[in-house]
């Protein structure tokens, strides 16, 4: 049991969720990406998506992030001042700023979420300069700062991402979204593609991270350890649907549904 | 005096269906029945088998309430676990209802003062202040000094479960479960957590445990609340 699971962040009961996903399905045609998913997202919670490959995690995460339009159901954001919101009927410029100030995106490959060939420092400041920020000394700082947090050594800032290892473009990866402070961080397998040594440094670090920053965040993983580790509550999904959700521990420790019960009972321990 | 009621379990049942072993049935809870007070020790108490870690672990919502009720009273306000979203039961966890086991999960990198203290940094407690508490709690359970900037994993059973246990009692929940928190234990650290246990009860938290060591469960326990293991359905 999880007596030592991620410390919860502060609760407030008076703010409304962050993010309401309501019975959002995407099919391919006559294919189901994912069917009918509702739940909503608090500040301060980080929800787990497991499953295995082909379950509809990613259809799901992509439809969430505003990167794949829900052939029907809404996903509803809580925007600053305004309330909820749904995402596909902002204009394309709004959810685009969106996406890029007050919502991070981590992709399993880093390639995905970096440009490779330019500086480890523009990679990171890009993000800033696309919210207006123009002062290149002040740029300079705040890159710094956000990679020593992601524990990168502030020497390499005009080494090109492409001479890091892995695990350390997937460290820039995750301090160009943390660098304009969002609310919601969407990360899709962010250790799967990492050594074992590499990914405990990387979650410890997103574990310390999401609580120290009250960020809310959804994380898809086809590892329970990972779901474990970081996450408040549990998704697990198959063939596109959600067949069980609870606390992360709840669904790992009492699993009801005999897929849940197949994919805690064939892990080596989680 | 309702007022110090913090517990209410009425008519808890559970049954284990697993759907792997051609769908076994394993009734654990017919109907439990427990109210538990501000400055009571209740030791769950009977046979293995007879559903004393289901009982405790409901009371947690960690296994599932499939029928009855568990309710906490958190923040003035009864809680029931059976119907609560996510985030009640969360904030139940987080303020009011802790939960020690024998086994700590080692988080890794993280060093055994950081992992006794977040639960205070957790709450906003400052870093100065809840490190502070850590040291003496560790101290109080006899890890050496030298292990405290450490991150358990290389430590003995034995030291682990005691790095839980100051985890366990550094945020002074109302609501206390301990589950075997002294199994593995030396005796005069088995008298540590028996001491610990009893301040945590004076100080007015509700206390729910199992403990098969008959001496620590003569020591703590004002009251025993037995269960019986059921007949195995058809």
């Amino acid at each position: 049991m999880a007596t030592a699971s991620a410390s919860a962040p502060e609760f407030s009961s008076t703010h409304g969720p962050l993010l309401r996903v309501n019975a959002v399905t995407r099919l391919y045609g006559e294919r189901t990406g994912c069917r009918n998913v509702s739940f909503d997202l608090h500040q301060g919670e980080v929800l787990a998506i497991a499953g295995e490959s082909g379950s509809g995690k990613t259809t799901l995460l992509n439809c969430i992030a505003g990167r794949s339009r829900p052939t029907a159901g809404t996903v509803e954001y809580n925007l600053r001042h305004e309330g909820l919101r749904d995402i596909y009927r902002l204009s394309e410029a709004r959810l685009r700023l969106l996406a890029r100030t007050d919502w991070g995106f981590v992709h399993q490959n880093p390639r995905d979420g970096l440009r490779i060939d330019v500086s480890a420092g523009a990679n990171v400041g890009e993000r800033l300069m696309a919210i207006g920020d123009r002062h290149y000394g002040r740029i300079r700082d705040t890159t710094g700062d956000w990679m020593r947090r992601v524990e990168l050594d502030t020497s390499r800032i005009d080494d090109a991402p492409a001479t890091f290892s892995g695990g350390m473009q997937q460290r820039l990866q995750i301090a160009r979204n943390l660098v304009t402070h969002p609310r919601l961080m969407f990360m899709d397998e962010p250790t799967a593609s990492l050594d074992v040594s590499v990914q405990a440094r990387l979650l410890d670090l997103l574990r310390g991270l999401a609580s120290e920053l009250g960020l809310a965040a959804i994380v898809v993983t086809h590892d329970l350890a990972v779901a474990r580790l970081l996450a408040h509550r549990l998704l697990i999904m198959k063939s596109g649907e959600v067949v069980e959700s609870g606390l992360t521990d709840q669904v790992l420790d009492d699993p009801q549904h005999p897929y849940t019960q197949l994919l805690v009972s064939s892990v080596l321990q989680a | 005096m309702t007022a110090d009621l913090m517990v209410r379990v009425r008519g808890l049942r559970k049954t284990f269906v697993l759907h792997h072993q051609n769908g076994a049935r394993l009734p654990v809870l017919d109907g439990v029945d427990l109210d538990v007070r501000r400055g009571e020790c209740v030791v769950l108490h009977g046979p293995s088998g007879a559903g004393k870690s289901t009982l405790l672990r409901s009371l947690y919502a960690n296994y599932r309430i499939q029928q009855g009720s568990v309710e906490i009273r958190h923040a003035g306000e009864w809680v029931n676990l059976a119907d609560a979203a996510p985030r009640e039961l969360l904030a139940v966890r987080a303020q009011t209802v802790g939960y020690v086991s024998q086994f700590l999960r080692v988080i890794p990198r993280v060093p055994a003062l950081e992992l006794v203290a977040q639960p205070l940094l957790g709450a906003g407690v400052a870093r100065r202040d809840a490190e502070s508490r850590a040291g003496a709690l560790l101290a109080r359970m006899n890890v050496p000094e030298k292990l405290w900037s450490l991150p358990p994993a290389t430590f003995s059973g034995g030291e682990q479960q005691r790095v839980n246990i100051a985890r366990g009692f550094i945020s002074r929940f109302p609501v206390l479960l301990l589950d075997e928190p002294t199994a593995a234990l030396d005796a005069a650290n088995r008298a540590v957590v028996a001491d610990m246990i009893d301040d945590a009860r004076r100080e007015g938290a509700a206390i729910v445990g199992i403990f098969h060591d008959d001496e620590v469960r003569g020591r703590v326990a004002t009251r025993l609340h037995p269960l019986a293991a059921l007949p195995e359905a058809a």
